[in-house]
C-alpha cells in the first residue's frame, strides 16, 4: 500500500534517502581512505579476535628473530674462538712433537719452544676469554667478566646453558661449556700447556708423555666446534623459517584487516552515482504543486 | 417556511464556506509546523423546520447547513506505534551509543590498542632475557610496563567516566520527563475547558501529543485517552499524569561508579523513584530504561549493566595479568641472587585503577632461576611465555595466556556492540516507518489544500448567487406587486 503522500512525507523520504546514502558514502570513503575493513571490533568480531592474535604473533616473531639475531652473534662469536683455538692447539702438538725430539736439540732450542708455547697457551686463554657483547661466551650465566682466570681457573660456577628463544616452543643453547672443553685449574688445558713447557725446559725425556694429553685437548675443542656449528645450523634454519612466518603473518594480517582497494574504490565510484542520482532526483520531485497551475 | 428562509439558508452556506476557508488557511499556514495535524471543517445539513400548529405546509427543503465543529485527522493507532517505537529506539540508540563508546576507547585491533602494548610488554620480558646489557633491557622493561598499566589504567576510566556520563543523562532525562508531564496535566486542563464549552482544542491536543510522545520515547509510558478530552499517562502501570494531576520522579543512587564492594550492594543501585512515594518507577522502555540497564551491577554470569561488566572485565584481566606474571616472578631471582618480590601491585576488586610496577630498578627485577648465574634470563622468558600461552605453574598446570583473556573481552564487547548496533538501527527504521505513516496521514498536503480552496470558493459563490437570487425575487414581490396596469 502507498500511503498517503504530502509535501511533508515526500520531503522527509528525500531526506531520509539522501541521508542513507551520505552516510554509505562516508563509511566507504573511510574505508578507502584507512584501507581497513575492520577499524572496531563490531565490525567483525570473529575477525577482530584473529587479529589481535595475528598481531601477537607478530611481535613475537620479531622478538624471536631479535633472539635468534643475538644468538647467531653469541654462535659465530664461539665458532671464532673454537676455530682459533684448534689452530692453536694444532700448533702446540706440532711443537710437542718437535720437542720430544730431545736427544737432537739444544737446550736453547727447546726454549724457544717453550717460550712459543707460553706464547700460545696466553692466545689460547684470550680465546677462552672471547666476549660478545660485554658477556664471555665460555662462562655461561655468570658474571666473572673472564671465564678464565691467568690461572685458567673457571669461573662459570653454573652448568645452567644460555638459551635464546627462537619460536613458541624451541630454544637453543648459544654458549658452550667453557669448564667442558677447556677444563679448569690443574685439569685444564691451560695447565697441560703449563706442563708442557716446563718439562721442555726440565725434563725433556717425559714431553712425548703428554702428547696424548694435547690430543685429547685438541679433540675436545674439535668436537665442541662441530657441536658449535649444528647449533648455529639451527638457529639459522629457526631465522630463515621466522623470517617466511613473518611473511605469512603479514598476509595474514592483510587478509583480516586490510580492504581490497580496488573492490572500495568500485564501490566508491558506485555510490558516488548512487548519491548524485539520488539528489538530481530530489531536485526534481520536490519542486512542483498545483499552486503552479492555478491561476 | 417563510419568504425569508430562503436568505437564512443562503447565509448558513456562506458561512459554511468561509469556515472551511478559513480552516484551509489554518492548514497551509501550518503547512511545515511540526507536530501540527491537518483540520477539516465538518458540516451537516439543517432539518427542515418542524411542523406546528394545524395548518398543513406541505413538503418544505431543509433550512442549509450548520458548521458542527472542527474535526482534527489524526489517527490515535498511528500515534500510539509512534510513541511505542520511539521507546524501543530510545533504548537501544542509547546502549548502542554507550557500547561504541567503550569499544572506541578499545582502540582494537590496531597499535594504539591494549593488545599491542601487551606485545610490547612480553618483547621486553625476552629482551631482559637475552641480557645483553641488563640495566637498558630492564629499563626498556620497566616502561613498557608502566606504559600497560597506564593504558589499563586509562581504559577503565573511559568506562568509569561512560558510566558518570550516562547517569547525568539519566538526571537530565528525569527533568525532561517531569516539565514534559507538567505541560501534559496543563494542556489536559485547557483541553478540558474548552471542549466543555463547545471549543475547538486541536492545537492544544497537538501540542500534547508530541510532549506524550516525548515522555513515551524516553520512559516507554503508554498514554490513556478519557472521555472528558483529557488523556492519562501510565509508567508501568502507575499513573504519571491523571486529568491535572501530575506525579514527578527522581533518580536516586551513586553519581560515579561504585567501585568494590559498594559494587554489589543493592542500596548502591541506581534507581528512578516517584517522588511522592519511595518506590521503584517500572520503566518500561525508552531512553531512561536504556540508561537504567547500563547503569546496572556486574553479576557472576556477566549479564549485568554493560558498563559495569566492562568495568569488571578491566579489572579480571588487570588481576590475572599482575597474577600470572607475580608468580612466575616470585619464583626468580635477581641478578644478586636474591628473590623477586611482587613485579604488579594492586588493591583487590579495583585492580585496572590501581595496578602499579613495583620494581624500580633493574636490580629488582627477578629475570634468573635459582643458582643459574648472575646473568640468568630464564625466569624473564618464562614470564615471556606467558604472552606465547606457554607459560606453566609452579606445579606444570598450563597459565592461561592474559593476551587469551583480554581478546576475550575485546570480543565479547564487539558482539554486544554489533549486536546493539543492529537492533538500534532496526529500531530506528521501524520508528521513522512509523513516523512517516503518522505524517502520511496527518500532515498538510498543499496540493489538497488548494482543492479544498476551489471548492469552498465556488461553495460561498454560490450561496452567495442563492442570496442574489432570493434578494431578486423578493424585491419583485415587494416593490412589484399591485403595479399590473399601471
Amino acid at each position: 500500500m502507498i500511503p498517503r503522500v504530502t509535501s511533508q512525507t515526500q520531503m522527509r523520504s528525500a531526506q531520509a534517502n539522501l541521508q542513507a546514502s551520505a552516510q554509505r558514502l562516508a563509511q566507504l570513503q573511510e574505508q578507502s581512505t584507512s584501507l581497513k575493513t575492520i577499524s572496531r571490533a563490531s565490525d567483525d568480531p570473529a575477525r577482530a579476535a584473529n587479529a589481535l592474535a595475528v598481531r601477537a604473533e607478530q611481535r613475537a616473531t620479531a622478538q624471536y628473530t631479535r633472539n635468534a639475531d643475538n644468538g647467531n652473534g653469541w654462535l659465530t662469536t664461539l665458532d671464532t674462538a673454537l676455530g682459533a683455538s684448534t689452530t692453536i692447539l694444532n700448533r702446540v702438538r706440532d711443537l710437542t712433537v718437535q720437542g720430544a725430539n730431545a736427544g737432537t736439540m739444544s737446550p736453547a732450542a727447546r726454549e724457544a719452544i717453550a717460550v712459543q708455547i707460553d706464547g700460545l697457551r696466553q692466545d689460547l686463554l684470550t680465546q677462552a676469554n672471547a666476549s660478545y657483547l660485554g658477556r664471555t661466551v665460555f662462562a655461561g650465566n655468570s658474571d666473572a667478566g673472564v671465564a678464565f682466570t691467568a690461572d685458567g681457573i673457571h669461573s662459570g660456577g653454573s652448568t645452567a646453558g644460555v638459551e635464546r628463544r627462537v619460536g613458541a616452543d624451541s630454544t637453543v643453547r648459544v654458549d658452550a661449556d667453557g669448564a667442558g672443553i677447556f677444563g679448569s685449574g690443574a685439569d685444564s688445558v691451560f695447565a697441560l700447556l703449563t706442563t708442557v713447557s716446563d718439562a721442555l725446559r726440565n725434563s725433556p725425556a717425559t714431553v712425548s708423555t703428554h702428547l696424548a694429553a694435547v690430543d685429547t685437548a685438541l679433540n675436545k675443542v674439535i668436537a665442541a666446534n662441530s657441536d658449535v656449528g649444528a647449533r648455529q645450523a639451527r638457529i639459522e634454519s629457526a631465522t630463515a623459517a621466522l623470517v617466511s612466518q613473518k611473511g605469512s603473518l603479514e598476509a595474514q594480517r592483510v587478509q583480516l584487516e586490510d580492504a581490497d582497494l580496488a573492490t572500495v574504490i568500485l564501490d566508491l565510484k558506485l555510490q558516488e552515482v548512487a548519491y548524485q542520482s539520488a539528489l538530481a532526483v530530489t531536485a526534481r520531485v520536490i519542486q512542483p504543486t498545483l499552486m503552479d497551475f492555478l491561476s | 417556511m417563510s419568504t425569508f428562509g430562503g436568505l437564512n439558508t443562503a447565509y448558513s452556506g456562506l458561512v459554511a464556506a468561509r469556515a472551511g476557508l478559513d480552516v484551509v488557511g489554518q492548514n497551509i499556514a501550518n503547512v511545515n509546523t511540526e507536530g501540527y495535524t491537518r483540520q477539516r471543517v465538518t458540516t451537516s445539513s439543517t432539518n427542515a423546520a418542524a411542523r406546528a400548529g394545524l395548518v398543513a405546509w406541505g413538503a418544505t427543503p431543509g433550512a442549509g447547513v450548520s458548521v458542527d465543529g472542527i474535526s482534527r485527522l489524526g489517527s490515535a493507532t498511528l500515534d500510539a506505534k509512534v510513541r511505542a517505537t520511539a521507546a524501543t529506539a530510545g533504548y537501544t540508540a542509547v546502549r548502542a551509543n554507550a557500547l561504541g563508546s567503550i569499544e572506541n576507547s578499545l582502540k582494537e585491533p590496531g597499535v594504539n590498542g591494549l593488545s599491542h602494548q601487551l606485545q610490547e610488554f612480553w618483547a621486553a620480558w625476552q629482551e631482559l632475557g637475552n641480557g645483553t646489557d641488563a640495566a637498558a633491557a630492564a629499563g626498556l622493561l620497566l616502561g613498557e610496563a608502566g606504559q600497560l598499566t597506564a593504558q589499563i589504567g586509562s581504559g577503565y576510566r573511559a568506562v568509569t567516566d561512560e558510566w558518570a556520563a550516562v547517569r547525568s543523562s539519566a538526571d537530565a532525562l528525569v527533568t525532561e520527563v517531569n516539565g514534559a508531564a507538567a505541560q501534559v496535566a496543563e494542556l489536559n486542563g485547557i483541553i478540558r475547558q474548552t471542549l466543555a464549552s463547545g471549543g475547538s482544542a486541536n492545537e492544544a491536543i497537538d501540542k500534547r501529543d508530541a510532549l506524550t510522545a516525548t515522555i513515551a520515547a524516553i520512559t516507554g509510558a503508554s498514554v490513556r485517552p478519557q472521555a472528558n478530552g483529557t488523556v492519562d499517562v501510565l509508567i508501568g502501570g502507575n499513573t504519571l499524569v491523571s486529568g491535572t494531576d501530575v506525579q514527578t520522579l527522581k533518580v536516586t543512587g551513586p553519581t560515579t561508579m561504585p567501585t568494590g564492594p559498594a559494587a554489589a550492594d543493592p542500596t548502591n543501585a541506581v534507581r528512578v523513584v516517584w517522588t511522592h512515594r519511595p518506590e521503584t518507577v517500572g520503566i518500561d522502555g525508552g531512553e531512561l530504561a536504556g540508561a537504567l540497564s547500563l547503569l546496572g551491577p556486574a553479576d557472576a554470569d556477566g549479564t549485568g549493566g554493560a558498563l559495569a561488566e566492562a568495568a569488571a572485565s578491566y579489572n579480571d584481566f588487570a588481576t590475572q595479568l599482575a597474577d600470572s606474571v607475580n608468580s612466575i616472578h616470585l619464583g626468580g631471582v635477581t641478578s644478586a641472587g636474591i628473590p623477586g618480590g611482587k613485579f604488579f601491585d594492586y588493591v583487590a576488586g579495583t585492580a585496572a585503577a590501581t595496578l602499579s610496577v613495583s620494581p624500580t630498578n633493574a636490580t629488582e627485577i627477578a629475570a634468573g632461576a635459582i643458582g643459574a648465574g648472575a646473568t640468568n634470563g630464564t625466569n624473564a622468558d618464562k614470564i615471556a611465555q606467558l604472552g606465547a600461552g606457554r607459560a606453566v605453574d609452579a606445579s606444570g598446570n598450563p597459565v592461561v595466556s592474559p593476551n587469551v583473556v583480554w581478546s576475550a573481552f575485546v570480543t565479547k564487547l564487539g558482539v554486544a556492540t554489533g549486536i546493539e548496533l543492529a537492533q538500534a538501527s532496526s529500531a530506528n527504521l521501524s520508528a521513522s516507518a512509523a513516523v512517516t505513516l503518522q505524517l502520511s496521514n496527518s500532515s498538510v498536503d498543499i496540493d489538497e489544500e488548494n482543492v479544498n480552496l476551489l471548492t469552498f470558493q465556488h461553495a460561498y459563490q454560490g450561496a452567495a448567487r442563492v442570496m442574489t437570487a432570493v434578494d431578486e425575487m423578493l424585491d419583485t414581490l415587494i416593490n412589484r406587486t399591485g403595479l399590473v396596469g399601471r
